[in-house]
């Protein structure tokens, strides 16, 4: 049991520096738009360019190709 | 689940699929995303539409949650008006630029509906060349954009916004915005660091609470406790700082404040606790003191978030007149920014622009569209010495006119200045929390210390512990919840269904109405012309007169125009020519027509006979020689009127019609919608006199208008609604703006109204309730200050989830 010692100082460590990340990440503006970001993530990062009807071939076939 | 909705796939056949407006019948303006034919309402959201089809950003359309606004039409005036953005001087007031020479700039954008739109500016910004970093924020509505001048100017941005259909303007940061924005970051990050901290003192309590149970070494103990003193110091002196400065504020000037007893508890726990580690005896509360801090904050971020919202949607008239004018400069007409006018410049007001300052005409006449003053959607005409008002519109033709002050001087902003001065007469309903608080927090002052007493007096050692049970667990955390909880989720609830809510505490007062008070033009009507009549004079037949009267009405810009775009027009008329104030003249295989005033069509038919009422508006349709019709026309009445007036009778309110128009048109509406009460040819005081009587009398009025000149009295009522069209959405000040137009909204929203009226009940008896059951136990000692604070932990969560049912 004596590892506690040891054990809880370094827990206090990671959670200072957990505590230092978020407050850099509130100070960066990152926490500003609540709204957009909880949307965000559920949003394509890149929209679906219109396939060419004829010469293009589908995202599915695409993936299946080795 | 998606994040779309049905929302956009509703009535597919007859909706705009772009802004969810009604399609005009007749108009075929349909156009191909996603492979299928979407139907568009006007060539503005084709254009739109278009363009984000055509981008390969039509997934918008799938990922949307709401309809988006109706853009306005764009012509190359619009767009050049942009070009002043590219003079540094103006742009430097909202640009910032970087050490490697690329621009910031900000942008406020009207028009940004749901968080879909945040998705499509972003993505269709930062294609453009020169564009290196496009971020949207979606609670200011902002637009942060970061590229390269050289590259791309800036009106160039300008304009693509505006053909995404959504309305730019420079960003202008204010200190109390930037305060606002800095205080917000410092509530988060007390949040945040009570969060965090509570985990840790969390994990090492159920240690020291096992050790309770098992037995426990004296030295890990001390080992445990100290941290826990470590961690819950820094909580106490960074997170829970604004209970004690709050506290103190105000018993200073001698009032009792909620964050009185907080500060207290707060403050007391984390003594006591210390003094038991450093003196390694008796108990210690850090798992309390850290959670309570955190639910505390927790609940008054949520809120705080909630008013920052509403602030920033700030009415605002000033934005919505043209950001550049023309003006004569040495006999050549320059663009300059609106700001810089003086008194006495000439400015040029070109046909279908906004009038952008109080002026008195020079040269030319036109009609002006004074809605915005009036509610009447007939122009006025004017001409060579009449004053024209900012915020207005020009309908016909170009006008000179000399500028006759600042914006400050016109009429628009007295017009603002009378709807902030109605606000600060309104009624105010004082909020329930507030009420009680003070009583309450003397309550529980007084309990606290008789337990303090008492205990004192038979168990010395125990008193400490079972006062701070008491004070912890009569906190009165789920009751401040309790209102804030409800309001948003409500608030959240409405938005889904088209919505939007300015002032939540009007849904308290909504909820109480007893009085619901329709206005009529564009409100109870569509607001636009319609032909309801048709009386030929002659041998012509109806399907002849109306296509020969669509054929003159194509080439006017009047509203009047709007009751024929449907109508295929005959072919062959030349020499249309426009008189202001008379109507049309054309030529017909060497016929001569008119068509407008009686007057102006006696000159051509002298036997034309005079327009059969006056319940209608008629124009008259005439040959050389010979009066062809009276074609009458009428403000439809909207569909779901009726319906709505009769299920708000049957709920019980009393519905009444105000109306500004003093024609019979008023009462004759109101008995075939069933409504009793008729009020006509009011002018904007006396309706807000009548309001302000109905209110006297005990009344909690409730009134649905549209637009700007109904503002003062929309302020006035105790929950106001605007109906709108979606373009004019900063114009309007209403507690509840129905985006859409459908009327059938009021009544829901006065059931969602009801309904967070009985929720916040719940919560309140809840609140209470568990106060008054519990503070008796914990002041006989029967509840150990952990169990209060998992208890006073619980009660709110229960406030919360209470209130989340609301949001369905």
């Amino acid at each position: 049991m004596d590892s506690l010692y040891l054990l809880i100082p370094i827990a206090l460590l990671f959670c200072a520096i957990a505590v230092k990340l978020l407050l850099w990440a509130i100070n960066s503006g990152q926490y500003d738009d609540l709204d957009k970001e909880a949307w965000r993530i559920l949003a394509d990062d890149e929209p679906a360019q219109p396939a060419p009807p004829e010469t293009g071939r589908s995202p599915q076939q695409e993936g299946k190709e080795p | 689940m998606s994040p779309s909705t049905e929302a956009p796939e509703k009535n597919e056949a007859e909706l705009c699929y772009h802004c969810g407006e009604q399609v005009p019948a007749g108009v075929k303006l349909a156009i191909d995303i996603g492979g299928e034919a979407r139907p568009m309402c006007c060539p503005g959201c084709r254009a739109v539409a278009g363009l984000i089809s055509s981008s390969g950003l039509g997934n918008f359309y799938q990922q949307r949650t709401a309809f988006n606004e109706r853009p306005q039409q764009q012509d190359s005036t619009t767009l050049e008006q942009y070009l002043i953005y590219n003079d540094p001087e103006l742009a430097a007031s909202f640009t910032t630029i970087d050490e490697d020479g690329l621009h910031n700039a900000s942008l406020l954008l009207a028009g940004i509906t749901c968080a879909a739109c945040t998705w499509l500016i972003e993505q269709s910004m930062s294609r453009l060349p020169g564009v290196e970093r496009a971020l949207v924020n979606l609670q200011q509505s902002r637009l942060d954009i970061r590229f390269d001048p050289a590259r791309l100017p800036l009106s160039e941005i300008f304009v693509r916004v505006e053909n995404l259909g959504y309305r730019p303007r420079p960003f202008q940061t204010s200190t109390a915005r930037l305060q606002m924005a800095e205080e917000y970051r410092t509530e988060l990050r007390r949040l945040a660091v009570a969060g965090l901290g509570m985990m840790q003192v969390g994990m090492f309590a159920i240690a020291l609470h096992a050790g309770d149970i098992q037995g426990i070494e004296a030295g890990y103990q001390g080992l445990l406790r100290w941290v826990s003193l470590l961690v819950a110091s820094f909580i106490v002196f960074y997170s829970a700082r604004p209970f004690f400065s709050t506290a103190w504020r105000h018993l200073k000037v001698g009032t009792l404040v909620m964050d009185l007893p907080v500060a207290l508890a707060i403050g007391l726990a984390w003594l006591a606790s210390t003094w038991a580690t450093v003196s390694g005896s008796g108990q210690v509360y850090f798992d309390s003191v850290v959670m309570f801090t955190f639910f505390l904050l927790l609940g008054r971020f949520l809120e705080h978030r909630v008013r920052q919202r509403h602030t920033l949607t700030w009415f605002d008239a000033e934005s919505t007149l043209p950001g550049a004018v023309t003006t004569k400069c040495d006999a050549l007409w320059v663009t300059v920014p609106r700001i810089q006018l003086q008194g006495g410049e000439t400015v040029l007001v070109k046909a279908g622009a906004t009038v952008p300052v109080d002026a008195q005409i020079v040269a030319g006449s036109s009609a002006v569209k004074e809605d915005t003053f009036n509610g009447e959607h007939l122009p006025r005409a004017v001409t060579t010495g009449d004053t024209i008002y900012a915020g207005t519109v020009n309908v016909e033709a170009a006008l000179q006119a000399k500028v006759l002050g600042s914006y400050r001087e016109s009429r628009l902003a007295a017009l603002q200045h009378s709807v902030e001065l109605a606000q600060t007469k309104k009624p105010q309903l004082a909020k329930l929390a507030d009420r009680i608080a003070s009583w309450f927090v003397a309550g529980i002052l007084l309990v606290t210390t008789l337990t303090a007493v008492v205990w004192s007096q038979l168990a010395p050692e125990q008193a400490l512990w079972i006062t701070l049970s008491v004070l912890v667990i009569s906190c009165p955390c789920a009751l401040a919840l309790a209102t804030p909880a409800a309001l948003t989720s409500a608030a959240s609830a409405l938005r889904a269904h088209g919505v939007i809510v300015r002032g939540e505490n009007a849904l308290d007062s909504l909820s109480r109405a007893t009085h619901l008070l329709f206005d009529k033009t564009g409100t109870l009507t569509e607001g636009s012309l319609a032909i309801a009549d048709v009386r030929p004079l002659g041998d012509v037949g109806t399907q002849d007169i109306l296509a020969i009267g669509a054929a003159l009405q194509h080439y006017s810009s009047h509203p009047i125009a709007r009751a024929f775009a449907g109508i295929t027009g005959t072919t062959g008329f030349k020499d249309v020519n426009y008189r202001v104030g008379a109507g049309l003249e054309a030529h017909q295989n060497g016929g001569t027509y008119r068509m407008g005033s009686a007057q102006f069509c006696r000159q051509l038919a002298p036997d034309l006979p005079t327009a059969p009422d006056k319940l209608l508006y008629w124009v008259a349709l005439c040959r050389e020689g010979s009066p062809l019709a009276w074609i009458g026309l009428n403000d439809h009445t909207r569909g779901e009127a009726g319906d709505v007036i009769t299920s708000a009778q049957q709920a019980g309110l009393q519905v009444e019609l105000l109306s500004g128009d003093s024609s019979a048109q008023g009462p004759l509406l109101a008995r075939s919608l069933g409504i009793s009460t008729v009020n006509h040819g009011l002018t904007p005081q006396q309706k807000m006199a009548h309001v302000q009587q109905l209110q006297t009398k005990g009344a909690v009025v409730a009134m649905v208008g549209d637009g700007l000149n109904d503002a003062p009295v929309l302020s006035l009522a105790d929950a106001s609604f605007a109906v709108t069209g979606a373009t004019d959405l900063a114009r309007t000040q209403a507690d509840f703006v129905i985006v859409g137009g459908d009327l059938h909204a009021v009544i829901d929203t006065w059931r969602k109204a009801r309904q967070c009226r009985r929720i916040i009940g719940q919560n309140f008896t809840w609140a209470l309730g568990y106060n008054i059951c519990a503070i008796p136990l914990a002041a006989m000692g029967f509840i150990p200050p952990w169990a209060a604070a998992i208890g006073m932990s619980l009660s709110s969560l229960l406030v919360v989830a209470n209130s989340l049912r609301l949001n369905r």
